[in-house]
């Protein structure tokens, strides 16, 4: 999901705003004239591309919503072979897609500046499948690595990346966490420059040819460009607040700003290293730092990278120095102020003052025995539809691959329709192996947007190991990337500069692919249900596109043009109190409650929040579901 | 001086686009803004603890608010209050609950009860310097047509009681530049905010 306020990325020079650290980040860009974009959405990344969006006709850059990270990285390559500043950017997961790409760029250098964004989601705010420390892609394809602690930095470090990237005429990282990228604060603008959007590739083999030999001069150049950038900006880059003290602090991004106030509530004032180069990491500003000291605590959120470099630092520079950092705090989720804060009470032997443990039982039985609120697919998702009608063909013992998008949330009660879910697209890849190895019954959801992703490969390899027992694929197809902030993908109809586009059909690449495909109505429980009986009768590879548009855009679609949508109510006399529409359904705008502390829950509707999808009316078996009105104007 | 406050709610609840108002209103104001949203997947229907912070550079520098230690916590929704106590104190918190309850699907499913508004304020009670408590949600339906003008009127309310430390005219001018549309009955369903506030 996205940040949708639109700040002030395009203010005047000099003036301070308010900027989300994703926003900074394109201003960054915008400063040093960036004149190609290309990105495939990802949250915490999302807002990047978002902003990028928004602003590309009115600046004047070229900005691209791609089909998934890889190619934006190879588009975004041409570009800056071109003498175009190119960008693209992506979350964790995305870079592990764009991989593949890197290490040939990286070898062979650009021409203009380039540079990949990349934002790693520690405590998996927005990624439910792992979390990952991307800080090692710096190292095993020898990119520079910059990495701001807030939205000032961004901006500042995007425009210095690009400077980097072109200087040495190599692909440089910016790396954020959540809670940098999703983070706001006071930025104070510099200068925008002109975007150039036109170049020209050369033909110059001994720039870009890379086969053995002139693949060992290559690396051989890469590691000494890595030396030059260590020697130029490692010692500008990082920062020390002073020299003196026993004890010292090293640490870089988002720590840094729960170091600061962490000590500052504490009344400590030990030195700090800060380093924002994380990749080369200056051997000699390390060196200089842990001289002197007995003991240096390391903060870095996941792997101790940081923390094994000052190690290897103080074998010579300090052979006695007692290294802290994972030793007192984890090894995976985020930091807070409430996580550092007791780390440095026990180093300090200094209090602040708030038990934190006696807190937090406090607050456990504030909450004791209170609902949860689960995140949910809306009300009037029209997945929710399709995943009814599926489990009512299907039944509870198929087995339901899943994968990523907003469809992810079936994976929670009532409707527990996600077995597994894996990275973009493997859904289709797993249920081809479960399907050659068992007699089960196996359904792979997949979303529009992640279709056209990561899913053809595997639809294709598919077709072609036809396993016995063929799984089904269900393409859940609301014509927008929704999860991540109803971006456009090929099936959309327009382009990430607003352009249309002729909509590609997902029924067609499928039935290019050699399956066969079927499409409903993903609001019509009758036409889903028949749809769905025929497929499962139907032996080889075959898929269901179930098409409904994602009902947020409807809701903007309507307002746009001044309708309103249909509002439902649940006639009282008629309900039997049978439960399905809220215990199998599962529609947040139908609120199940019991009035009398022993007595029996009765079913209503919320008018405030139901989106008018019908799909109640349709699956309740007393027809006690109907229209009550139109809306009045500005409601909903 | 540093201000740590909290906003709550549920995601669509207009939680986020209030943050960036108040926000704004701080950088107006000259503060250094700090502030987070926690948000991610469980926008959809889940929880979405808000934070802004402002006061002078060297102060604040946590994008998130500590344990403990909001000065204010606006609540768009009870449920979402009393999950804000992790934040809150005796000593130091105010809460502001806008009585306007959205009950999750999961209440009805595992027969876990959505407690009632005096249940709400006990819980949050041993957390809490002050609990003001009103419905907001429906004043908004009324006045203006849409229980999404009830985030204005609570803007509107914290300023007049003077329990957000932030000048009126700057809240203003912050809604003119934030509300997405209708900024007219914003401004409207903010001075009403503002009225309740100053007479409370």
């Amino acid at each position: 999901m996205e940040i949708r306020i639109e700040m002030d990325v395009l203010e005047e020079p000099g003036k301070k705003v308010l900027l989300l650290g994703n926003e900074a980040i394109v201003r960054g860009a915008l400063e040093a004239g960036v004149g190609f974009v290309a990105a495939y959405p990802g949250t915490p990344s999302s807002e990047v591309p978002m902003t990028f969006s928004r602003v590309a006709k009115k600046v004047g850059l070229y900005f691209e919503y791609s089909s998934n990270e890889k190619v934006a990285f190879e588009a975004a390559t041409g570009a800056a072979w071109s003498g175009v500043r190119a960008m693209t950017c992506q979350k964790h997961f995305g870079l592990n897609v764009t991989a593949d790409s890197i290490p040939p760029v990286a070898m062979i250098g650009v021409k203009a500046g380039f540079v990949v964004m990349v934002a790693d989601d520690p405590s998996g705010w927005s990624s439910a499948q792992s979390e990952q420390d991307t800080r090692y892609y710096a190292r095993m394809f020898k990119m520079p690595m910059l990495e701001p602690s807030n939205p000032q930095e961004c901006k500042d470090f995007t425009k210095l990346a690009f400077d980097i990237s072109e200087e040495f005429q190599v692909p440089v990282f910016l790396r954020t966490t959540t809670k940098i990228s999703h983070s706001i604060g006071t930025v104070k603008l510099g200068k925008t420059k002109k975007p150039k959007t036109r170049g020209k590739f050369q033909k110059d083999p001994d720039r870009y040819y890379n086969l053995k030999p002139r693949l060992q001069e290559l690396h051989d150049r890469l590691n000494k460009k890595l030396e030059q950038i260590e020697k130029k900006y490692g010692r500008k880059l990082n920062t020390v607040t002073s020299r003196e003290g026993k004890v010292g602090i090293l640490t870089s991004g988002v720590s840094f700003e729960y170091v600061k106030e962490a000590l500052l509530e504490l009344g400590l004032d030990p030195p700090i290293a800060k380093i924002s180069l994380t990749h080369p990491i200056s051997k000699s500003f390390v060196s200089d730092f842990v001289k002197n000291k007995e003991a240096v605590f390391v903060l870095e959120e996941l792997e101790p990278i940081l923390e094994n470099f000052v190690k290897q630092m103080a074998k010579e520079a300090n052979p006695n120095l007692v290294v802290h950092g994972k030793d007192l705090l984890p090894r995976y989720g985020e930091y807070t102020l409430e996580t550092v804060i007791p780390a440095f009470e026990e180093i300090f032997g200094k209090e602040l003052g708030i038990n934190f443990k006696d807190h937090n039982i406090k607050v456990a039985s504030a909450l004791n025995g209170l609902p949860l609120r689960e995140p949910v697919l809306c009300p009037g998702c029209p997945h929710r539809s399709t995943f009814y009608a599926v489990k009512k063909v299907f039944g509870d013992e198929t087995i339901y691959a899943g994968d990523i998008g907003c469809y992810l949330l079936g994976i929670f009660e009532p409707l527990n329709m996600q077995d597994f879910v894996v990275s973009m697209g493997a859904s289709i890849g797993v249920s081809h192996g479960i399907g050659l190895v068992s007699d089960q019954d196996v359904v792979a959801f997949v979303g529009d947007s992640t279709f056209f992703h990561a899913g053809m490969p595997p639809t294709l390899n598919y077709r072609f190991n036809i396993a016995e027992k063929t799984p089904l694929i269900v393409v859940l197809d609301n014509a927008i990337t929704a999860m991540t902030g109803h971006q456009p993908h090929p099936g959309s109809g327009f382009t990430g500069m607003g352009e249309k586009v002729e909509p590609v059909k997902i029924e067609d690449v499928v039935k290019a692919l050699g399956v066969e495909a079927k499409v409903a109505n993903a609001f019509s429980q009758k036409q889903l249900i028949k749809t769905l009986q025929e497929l499962k009768s139907m032996k080889g590879p075959k898929a269901l596109v179930s098409r409904g548009e994602c009902r947020l855009l409807t809701r903007r679609r309507f307002r746009a043009q001044g309708r309103t949508l249909p509002v439902f109510e649940i006639d009282q006399e008629k309900c039997t109190r049978c439960g399905i529409c809220a215990n199998d359904f599962g529609c947040p705008a139908i609120v199940k409650a019991t009035v009398e502390p022993e007595g029996e829950p009765e079913y209503s509707m919320n008018p405030d929040i139901c989106l008018g999808c019908t799909v109640c009316m349709q699956i309740c078996p007393e027809g006690a579901i109907h229209i009550l009105k139109k809306r009045r104007k500005n409601e909903v | 001086m540093k201000f740590d406050l909290m906003l709550t709610g549920v995601g669509g609840e207009g939680v986020l686009t209030t943050q960036v108002m108040i926000a704004r209103a701080a950088n107006i104001e000259g503060h250094y803004v700090r502030g987070v949203q926690l948000h991610g997947l469980a926008q959809r229907g889940g929880g979405i603890p808000t934070f802004i912070r402002f006061g002078s550079e060297k102060e604040v520098s946590s994008p998130g608010i500590m344990q403990a230690n909001a000065n204010l916590i606006l609540a768009f929704e009870p449920l979402e209050a009393v999950r804000a106590t992790y934040y809150a104190r005796k000593e130091k918190t105010v809460f502001v609950v806008n009585d306007s309850p959205l009950v999750p699907i999961y209440a009805g499913l595992f027969n876990t009860p959505y407690p009632n508004m005096n249940e709400i304020v006990e819980r949050i009670r041993p957390f809490a310097q002050q609990i003001h408590v009103f419905n907001a949600t429906h004043l908004g339906k009324e006045k203006f047509g849409s229980t999404i003008f009830g985030n204005t009127i609570l803007v509107g309310f914290v300023t007049g009681t003077k329990l957000l430390p932030l000048k009126a005219n700057s809240l203003r001018e912050a809604i003119e530049a934030t509300a997405p549309r209708e900024k007219e009955k914003n401004i409207k369903a903010f001075e009403l905010g503002l009225q309740l506030g100053k007479e409370k």
